[in-house]
């Protein structure tokens, strides 16, 4: 147990000494974790903040009064309309109006026709900014055919005799649709999504301080000699596992108290802290196993610092690319979504959504726990295996 | 410890086209210091470092007092100490912490250590620095506290692997007296290097190792004697052109470098002879040597080139 301590003590005086790299460690995500908790604090409300400008065109006043006023509301705005649609055109080719909805002359007359399939249904036109999102194009396609549905629908019980009040037929009131979200609100806010998010993505960055500091040790002969000394090479390994175990518990710490204080001190929504405590420490000791094991492997294989730091850093990159880190997976294609199944961060990042998000117990964070554990040993083997096959700790000759 | 024996012992690098170690076989009396002497990349640090139990893969055989040796450092782990060509330290650590550190991994605790630590840096003489960190050094402190921290365990083999490269002449001759008082019945070190009068300094035994292949081991005062009739001398002033060219064909002269020369002479009776030449023809004598080669010499005569080549 001595040779352990020993080990322990030396890495935690040299991780102390290296203050970039502890900058690096406890500064880099907690930055992330303001930056974009604030960034896409919009996009994961599906709110774009102010509201999609619109506009109505139409010769009949009341009639673009009445789409306006049916059309406004959950993210649309209405906006001043231009004069005709020549000026509407030039209006969204400059990006000064979003969407325009250009009503035709006839179309109160078309609606009163009645509907015998042989007839071409009343044309609108919708003119639209190609930077619109396509989905909020989509939702204003469907507010419009709703609103010209209703007036359809009007047009024709008025000709049937059938007395109805202007409103009646109001997508809105066809019916009370409850949307009950189980678990917490369903999908990460951005604070729930980016805090646990860059937190693992800073605990894998242990990859870089474990790595470098390694290659130095046998690049100085180190650990030749403490191979000299009968020290064993996983107790070399296990030195670093508990002082990074510790410097990543302390990032989870750090980086939960950023979400709950610094997000909100910076004008962002604040995190809301898991009911469990127990369960977010086994995520992140699970977490940061995994993380420790890629360090070691990273170590072992690389054999110059320069080939630790491309392996180690582009694999956390590409870990966070596709393992939703960066960009979240819901919000990814299908083939991505199940790419994304394939990244340790994925999993990190549904045990701590499974405990932070939806309240879950320990069923719920057993197999992304058990998969980082697995992942975890596979690694040290890797690093152990390696370090067995090439024989030779120094090439001096 | 007793006699070290290295038998048949070969090693190639992976990948690598020419054995590190071909056959090598040594004997390592106990209690006195060792000198493996040959050129860069002759194959003394791949042999330092089977030793150390860095390389493994060797074929052959070692033993210590009879027994395997890896047998021996099991049950005693302290048994055998290196100093690694390199800094094999923490910069970033203090001296004192370097020493804490590596008294640790070998299982030093409390007052133990701490007299150890006590004991080491007294020798190395770097109690003054113990609270710098070892990065700042110099590189002759850095020597010293390299050669410190391999003494911390007392082991009872000590390998030094090149202790003396980059450091100036005062602190060499510094550490080459500490290591010389090192040698005790019990201690026994290897000390490697390509500076032959190092070796011929503190050596008791030596052996030349050359393309991974021993040319020649045994006690040093062995294998410098000479009986080839080999003069040396080393003349004030180079010599004359005729008396040169006579020698030539006569004793078959060879120019070792500014008015330094080698001669083959059949008898003691010769060397007065050419010594009163010498000094007839001006060239007063600085050093004469008969019956006796230095390293490089004989070296020389094993691989046909000199070591510093």
């Amino acid at each position: 147990m001595r040779p352990l301590i020993a080990l322990w003590e030396k890495e935690w005086i040299a991780l102390s000494r290296d203050v970039h790299g502890l900058a690096v460690l406890f500064l880099m995500p907690a930055v992330f974790i303001v930056v974009m908790s604030l960034a896409l604090s919009d996009a994961f409300k599906g709110d774009p903040g102010r509201g999609t400008e619109f506009a109505v065109i139409s010769a009949d006043e009341k009639l673009a009064d009445l789409f306006t006023r049916s059309l406004a509301g959950d993210g649309f705005r209405a906006a001043s309309a231009p004069a005709d649609e020549a000026a509407a055109r030039s209006s969204v080719r400059r990006a000064k109006h979003k969407l325009v909805l250009v009503v035709p002359r006839d179309f109160e007359r078309a609606l009163d026709a009645p509907p015998d399939g042989r007839r071409t249904p009343p044309a609108l036109t919708l003119l639209a900014d190609p930077a619109l999102p396509p989905a909020q194009l989509v939702a204003f396609q469907q507010r419009v055919l709703g609103v010209a549905l209703s007036l359809r629908v009007s047009a024709m019980t008025r000709r049937a005799g059938i007395p109805t009040d202007a409103g009646a037929f109001d997508l809105k009131r066809a019916a009370t649709l409850a949307v009950e979200v189980v678990g917490s609100t369903g999908r990460p806010s951005s604070v729930q999504q980016n805090v646990p998010a860059w937190l693992i993505f800073g605990m894998f960055f242990v990859v870089m301080p474990i790595s470098s500091l390694f290659i130095v040790e046998r690049r100085d002969g180190t650990l030749a000699r403490m191979a000299s000394l009968q020290v064993p090479f996983s107790m070399l390994l296990l030195g670093k596992v508990g002082p990074f175990f510790v410097i990543n518990l302390g990032q989870t710490a750090l980086m939960l108290l950023a979400g709950k204080t610094l997000v909100p001190w910076f004008g962002g929504e604040a995190l809301a802290l898991p009911a469990r405590w127990d369960l977010v420490a086994a995520v992140a000791a699970c977490t940061s196993l995994a993380a420790i094991g890629w360090g070691l492997a990273v170590a072992v294989c690389a054999r110059t610092l320069e080939q630790a730091t491309v392996i180690g850093g582009v694999g956390n990159i590409l870990a966070a690319a596709i393992g939703g880190i960066m960009v979240p997976r819901f919000v990814m294609p299908e083939a991505m979504q199940t790419l994304a199944d394939a990244s340790p961060m994925a999993w990190a990042l549904d045990g701590f959504h499974a405990v932070m998000l939806r309240q879950g117990g320990a069923a719920d964070i057993a197999l992304p726990c058990l998969k980082l554990l697995a992942l975890a040993a596979v690694l040290f083997a890797i690093a152990l295996w390696v370090h067995h096959r090439r024989r030779v700790l120094s090439p001096a000759q | 410890m007793g006699t070290l024996n290295v038998e048949g012992l070969s090693f190639r690098y992976p990948r690598a086209g020419d054995a590190a170690l071909q056959d090598a076989t040594l004997v390592v009396p106990d209690g006195g210091i060792f000198g493996l002497l040959g050129p860069n990349g002759a194959g003394k640090t791949t042999l330092i470092s089977i030793l150390a139990g860095q390389l493994r893969g060797a074929t052959g055989r070692i033993a210590a007092g009879g027994e395997a040796l890896e047998a021996v450092r099991r049950s005693r782990p302290r048994f055998l100490g290196l100093v690694p060509q390199e800094y094999a330290f923490y910069p970033m650590l203090t001296c004192a912490e370097n020493l804490r550190f590596f008294g640790g991994v070998q299982g030093l605790a409390g007052a133990r250590l701490k007299q150890r630590l006590e004991t080491v840096a007294a020798f190395a003489r770097i109690e003054g620095v113990l609270k710098r960190r070892a990065g700042q050094l110099s590189g002759g402190l850095k020597r010293r506290l390299n050669l410190a921290i391999g003494l911390l365990g007392e082991p009872e083999i000590l390998l030094l692997d090149e202790p003396t490269v980059g450091v100036d002449p005062q602190s060499r001759a510094f550490l080459l007296d500490s290591i010389r008082s090192l040698a005790r019945p019990g201690t026994t070190i290897i000390y490697t290097s390509h500076y032959m009068e190092e070796i011929e300094a503190i050596c008791d035994h030596v052996a030349i190792i050359d393309h991974g292949r021993v040319l020649l081991s045994g006690a040093l005062a062995e294998v410098l004697q000479d009986s080839s009739g080999l003069l040396t001398l080393h003349l004030r002033t180079p010599l004359p052109d005729a008396l040169a060219s006579d020698w030539k064909g006569r004793y078959a002269l060879r120019e070792d470098g500014a008015a330094r020369y080698s001669l083959r002479v059949p008898g003691a009776a010769q060397v007065a002879q050419a010594i009163e030449a010498a000094r007839a023809a001006g060239c007063e004598p600085l050093a004469v040597g008969y019956g006796q080669r230095n390293l490089e010499q004989l070296f020389m005569q094993l691989t046909q080139r000199s070591l510093r080549d």
